[in-house]
């Protein structure tokens, strides 16, 4: 496999934990513009502890994990009360206040003699501990590959639960599901928490993949991506988000023709598909057919 | 020699550094790259270069097939031709195999004659050798 191939399934595998973030918030029934951040969160956080302090990257994968979901529970916490447009806009105000807060960001430490470390706008370079360890692009290819595997069994695990059930129904209608004793606001808040970390894990292995991270990495174009991509693949199913990745990366890699126009050629092929299919290809509706079919 | 400039100096030694020069050939977009590598001072030969660019604000999707390197006529030099998709700000990913395994990022902005270093970190890689 060439370096081209690894690098665009690579781009997909990371690219799939954003997506599953806010899937998980839409299943709920939160559109969320903000995942961005969580991810930018877990990249900073990551990058830091890795190349300033010489974690082992999956410690600092957990740790940022839990940073990503400290931080979603606390923007969840006021912002969950709002509904629909509300929450969305306020999700995005506060994408936007975490990048310009990685802006401002001067963590610099002397690191073998060099200042290495987060410097506003000017990025976030030498993230190397991939290279420092020796990890060739396929072993890493292979890391994200297991990592979403056992997020997408632990999706699965979940959507098949009862607590699946009960998502899926605050999702439908939260009045009905709180009149049955559910506590709406508890399992959102729980639900953002785990989005927040999922997000970072996204985030901490992306900033390792690219050895380079900066604030506009994380800005709104990312967050309108990952919404996309569920919507796109379909609510249905968490593979939804994952069909999502793969139909984005491969309808922009395979309209390299339309040069800088392939987004606006993608954009459009989006819209079409959202008019016909609201929720999605994978949709509640394909996946009971899928089920029915083949149980 | 005090002691940060030799803890610097032994950095280098093991930091790569590059430096890009691009020219537009007329086609559009598509420009011909110069890459002169450095490592401890000394021009670094031998090296398997692979050039790719993202656009920083959506750095896994509006990206551009990467392209392998050729060494150049001078040592420490490596020749590539970028077929970018837009004129603007493009973060040059320079992929590095051989006698040592990095990758660099660079900020360039390109126009319509050739490639300046734009912000976004220039200060590493275009002022230390």
């Amino acid at each position: 496999m060439d370096d081209y191939a690894l690098g665009v399934l690579t781009n997909i595998g990371l690219f799939s934990f954003i997506a599953l973030s806010a899937y998980l918030l839409l299943i709920a029934g939160e559109m969320s513009f903000g995942q961005q951040a969580f991810f930018g969160v877990g990249a900073y956080a990551g990058g830091i502890l890795t190349a300033l302090y010489g974690w082992p990257l999956p410690l600092a994968a957990l740790a940022a994990m839990a940073l990503g979901a400290l931080a979603q529970f606390l923007v969840a916490l006021p912002t969950l009360r709002l509904r629909g447009l509300y929450f969305a806009m306020a999700t995005l105000a506060a994408a936007e206040m975490a990048r310009i807060l990685f802006e401002l960001l001067h963590w610099r430490r002397s690191i073998d003699g060099e200042l290495a470390g987060p410097d506003g706008t000017q990025g976030f370079r030498g993230i190397r501990w991939i290279f420092e360890h020796g990890i060739e692009p396929l072993h890493y290819l292979g890391i994200v590959g297991v990592l979403l595997a056992l997020v997408l069994g632990l999706f699965v695990f979940v959507e098949r639960s009862k607590l699946g059930a009960t998502l899926r129904g605050i999702g439908q209608d939260p009045e009905l599901a709180a009149s049955v004793g559910i506590d709406v606001q508890r399992v959102k808040l729980g639900l953002a928490a785990a989005a927040g970390a999922l997000a970072a894990l996204g985030g901490v292995l992306y900033a390792h993949h690219n050895t380079y991270i900066e604030p506009r990495n994380f800005d709104i174009m990312l967050g309108v991506h990952s919404l996309a991509y569920a919507l796109i693949g379909g609510l249905g199913t968490a593979f939804g988000p994952l069909l999502g990745v793969l139909l984005d990366i491969g309808v922009l890699e395979s309209t390299r023709v339309f040069h800088g126009y392939r987004m606006i050629v993608f954009g459009g092929l989006v819209a079409v598909l959202l008019v016909f299919r609201p929720r999605g290809l994978l949709d509640e509706r394909m996946v009971l057919w899928i089920r029915q079919r083949f149980s | 020699m005090d002691k940060a400039a030799l803890l610097l100096s032994l950095v280098l030694a093991q930091t790569p550094q590059a430096d890009l020069r691009c020219v537009a050939t007329g086609e559009d977009f598509v420009y011909d790259c110069s890459i002169m590598l450095m490592r401890g001072g000394r021009p670094l030969e031998g090296a398997d270069v692979t050039v790719g660019a993202d656009m920083p604000s959506m750095p896994m999707a509006h990206s551009v097939r990467p392209a392998k390197a050729i060494p150049g006529t001078k040592p420490g030099e490596y020749r590539a031709r970028l077929d970018l998709e837009m004129l603007g700000e493009w973060a040059i990913k320079l992929r590095l195999d051989g006698p040592v395994r990095d990758l660099l990022v660079l900020h360039y902005e390109f126009d319509s004659k050739g490639a300046k270093p734009s912000m976004g970190g220039q200060k590493m890689e275009h002022k230390k050798h």
